[in-house]
């Protein structure tokens, strides 16, 4: 058991240091904001628009059928706005916002 | 560290398994115990009651209570009844309105180092603190309410993994002052409904929650998701910036829905 709980603790430890030097998660595909804001209608524009337009980006699936996409637009410095999509369950961009740059 | 939780959890699990099955068959010991480690305990919850006291300059006008939601898929949510179960006291606890409830003080309960006891397998729910300053606009929330919410719930152990298993790691990383206190905290709220997006407001600065801060972190897998608490609620999943002491307790934080609330809710008091 000794051995066990060494084990778990050596193991853990390494596991938190590789945890401390995985990447995080892609932040999203990188669009310019006019671009978005001129390409997709709410109401109007379908998840297959949106794939075929500007690719795969980071996406969370929800239980319900609806989803949300984000997508990040360089604004200068390092810094990115981001632009959420909302996707009803039949495909159909449902609503969208924005989010201003961390401030420098 | 709030990424990287469930992927630690799973390593546990998968070791732990594989530690048992290459034990030694060892003597038998029977332990007589009321409580089932998962269930919560009384003497947890009454200590992130007398938190709440300590810390009601958090959300100085606001009642504690705390509230049942779902945790897996097939749980009924309604009909739900509970109690506090010692060796020799069985109290009711009545719920209220969204499954919430007070917790009555019982002495010989404390003694008996009773259980919360739901008529629901423990697991299928989760449990938090619910302090709600009266009178706020709709929508929002706010934010020293959170703060106390956070350290209650985390007090009082109502936020847990399960299995047993996990407790030491819980005590190690999951103390309420790590967890309420730190940008690598992983307190997870709940709101109402499904959720778009989330924005701060105290006087004139507003700001709006980064996308990671939504759907807890936006990167849960299958398999992750079986253990966090948010397995059903994903879309009603928010962290809040409890650490930032430069937004005040005042701070309204506001929500925006995926979608317009039903004529019946918006009627709702």
């Amino acid at each position: 058991m000794k051995n066990t709980a060494l084990l778990t603790s050596s193991l853990l430890a390494a596991l938190l240091l590789a945890g401390c030097a995985t990447n995080p998660a892609t932040p999203g595909t990188q669009v310019a904001a006019e671009r978005l804001a001129a390409s997709i209608v709410p109401g109007r524009t379908t998840k297959a628009e949106l794939l075929a337009t500007f690719g795969k980006t980071k996406s969370v699936v929800f239980d319900s059928g609806y989803e949300t996409w984000l997508y990040q637009s360089p604004a200068g410095g390092g810094r990115f706005a981001e632009f959420v999509v909302l996707i009803d369950p039949s495909g159909v961009v449902a609503k969208t916002r924005q989010r201003a740059p961390a401030a420098p | 560290m709030r990424r990287f939780l469930p992927l630690l959890l799973l390593f546990v699990a998968a070791l732990a398994v594989g530690g048992a099955a290459a034990q030694e068959p060892v003597a038998k010991v029977n332990v007589s115990t009321t409580r089932d480690p998962v269930d919560k305990s009384y003497r947890k919850m009454i200590q992130g009651m007398e938190r709440f006291e300590r810390e009601h300059a958090f959300a100085p006008q606001a009642p504690l209570r705390f509230q049942l939601l779902p945790r897996t898929p097939d749980v009924k949510m309604d009909g739900i009844t509970l109690r506090v179960a010692g060796d020799t006291v069985s109290v009711p606890v009545p719920i209220g309105p969204g499954n919430s409830f007070i917790l009555p003080r019982n002495e010989q309960a404390l003694r008996e180092d009773a259980a919360v006891l739901a008529n629901r397998k423990t697991v299928s729910m989760t449990w938090r603190a619910l302090i709600r300053t009266p009178g706020l606009p709709p929508d929002t929330r706010r934010l020293g309410d959170l703060r106390l919410e956070c350290r209650v719930g985390t007090e009082a152990g109502l936020v847990s993994n399960n299995s047993q298993m996990f407790a030491w790691l819980s005590n190690a990383l999951l103390s309420a002052d790590h967890v309420c206190n730190s940008p690598e905290g992983n307190y997870l709220f709940f709101a109402d409904r499904p959720l778009f997006g989330v924005r701060l407001r105290a006087g004139d600065r507003v700001e709006v929650l980064p996308f990671n801060m939504l759907y807890a972190g936006g990167d849960q897998t299958p398999e992750m998701l079986r253990f966090c608490d948010c397995q059903v609620l994903l879309d009603r999943t928010y962290y809040a910036p409890l650490w930032d002491k430069t937004w005040p307790d005042d701070t309204l934080v506001e929500f925006a829905y995926m979608t317009d609330a039903a004529p019946a809710a918006q009627a709702a008091p």
